[in-house]
């Protein structure tokens, strides 16, 4: 793993444990990431043949600050509520976006970008689902904000009365339970190799 | 693709990128705010179920006769409606606890009953009488739907003052003074009811 892979991988685990107390903060952050990458991409696309290298980096923070603070206004005036939840985590898209570009993410194949994009997408989602349940004892609570300002809030489905464990919502407990995945992903992968 | 091309989509770039900000920025400001607005009365008025109101009633504030009130006084006042049909009184009182002043905000439905009683401003012991900050609030809810007959004028006090409420553990002042000031908004309400919520009909 090179220096600048390690800083990529750091940049996505800070809103994979930052954003994903709850399911519908981490699919929230999720759709604006992969919504600004990919009008990233293409409008990247078309301006760097017209740049020579030096101004690639200038190009790319402006377009990056651009199209997340949109992104971010327009959250806002979506749902305000949601967008408050999301906190400064969505001001990083940016600082990814400039990492990527810095990494070749844009150059690399289509599938390679979309399976990051995929494995990322999975991951917090998956997180957020389980650390929901684990800490607030709900399945997609608030998950109307989606939907809009205007609608009733809906408080989801509640899976477990009493409230749950409340660690699993605070970020220790997020690092907790992605060492807990890891784990069990490495088990599994090395399973068939191990000798009976 | 020389240098000068490239400055100038550079300087192009970096106005569209201001340009579409402003805009952005110009087009959702005011909804932004009025969500803004809307969430923090949604947190202020949390002592009330949801749907037992659909007027903003912050901005309904009620104009009140005597200020001053036996234990407290009282700050300002609200109406709260659903369907046009007053469905409860806040009321904001100011009474004086152990290290200062507390604000506190009470409701109170046409009927006369307590509806919640919230601490928006204390300033007294941390763990001690400064439990009433917290919210949800079990001491504070064992007012709700308690009203000026019952308990009677003996009963609002704490146990000790041979009343009928328990009192927060270690801060007698504190419990004392919020439960006169309740006691007070109960009886400035039932002096006041015509001019509140426009009907003296008792129950």
């Amino acid at each position: 793993m090179n220096k600048s892979s390690t800083l990529q991988n750091s940049l996505m685990l800070t809103p994979l444990i930052g954003v994903t107390d709850s399911l519908v903060t981490a699919l929230g952050l999720w759709l604006m990431f992969a919504l600004v990458l990919s009008a990233y991409g293409v409008s990247m696309g078309v301006l760097r043949s017209r740049l020579i290298p030096a101004t690639h980096l200038l190009a790319c923070l402006l377009l990056a600050a651009t199209l997340t603070s949109c992104a971010e206004l327009a959250t806002q005036a979506w749902s305000l509520q949601w967008h408050q939840h999301l906190g400064f985590y969505a001001g990083l898209i940016a600082l990814q976006c400039v990492v990527l570009e810095h990494n070749g993410f844009f150059q690399s194949p289509r599938r390679d970008r979309l399976r990051l994009c995929g494995l990322f997408g999975a991951l917090m989602v998956g997180l957020g689902l389980l650390r929901e349940l684990i800490g607030n004892g709900t399945l997609a609570s608030h998950l109307s904000w989606m939907a809009g300002a205007t609608q009733p809030d809906w408080q989801g489905w509640t899976l477990i009365a009493d409230g749950g464990l409340h660690l699993a919502t605070l970020a220790p407990g997020g690092f907790i339970l992605l060492g807990l995945l890891i784990a069990a992903h490495q088990a599994w992968t090395r399973r068939p190799a191990a000798p009976h | 693709m020389n240098r000068a091309t490239s400055v100038v989509s550079l300087v192009v770039l970096a106005s569209l990128g201001m340009g579409a900000t402003y805009l952005v920025q110009h087009t959702s400001a005011a909804r932004i705010a009025a969500e803004q607005r809307l969430i923090d009365s949604r947190q202020l008025l949390d002592l009330l179920p949801p749907d037992s109101y659909d007027n903003q009633p912050l901005e309904h504030p009620l104009s009140l006769e005597s200020t001053r009130l036996a234990n407290s006084t009282l700050l300002g006042g609200y109406l709260a409606s659903k369907a046009g049909q007053p469905s409860a009184v806040l009321l904001r009182i100011q009474t004086l606890g152990y290290a200062g002043a507390i604000d506190l905000l009470i409701a109170i439905d046409p009927q006369g009953k307590l509806v919640g009683v919230k601490t928006l401003k204390q300033s007294e012991t941390p763990g001690l009488g400064g439990k009433l900050a917290e919210w949800p609030n079990t001491w504070l809810q064992v007012f709700t739907g308690k009203s000026l007959t019952e308990p009677g004028d003996n009963g609002w006090a704490l146990k000790k003052d041979q009343g009928q409420f328990d009192q927060i553990a270690g801060a007698t002042i504190t419990s004392r003074a919020v439960i006169n000031a309740t006691h007070d908004a109960l009886r400035y309400f039932d002096e006041h009811r015509q001019p509140l919520i426009g009907s003296s009909a008792h129950e």
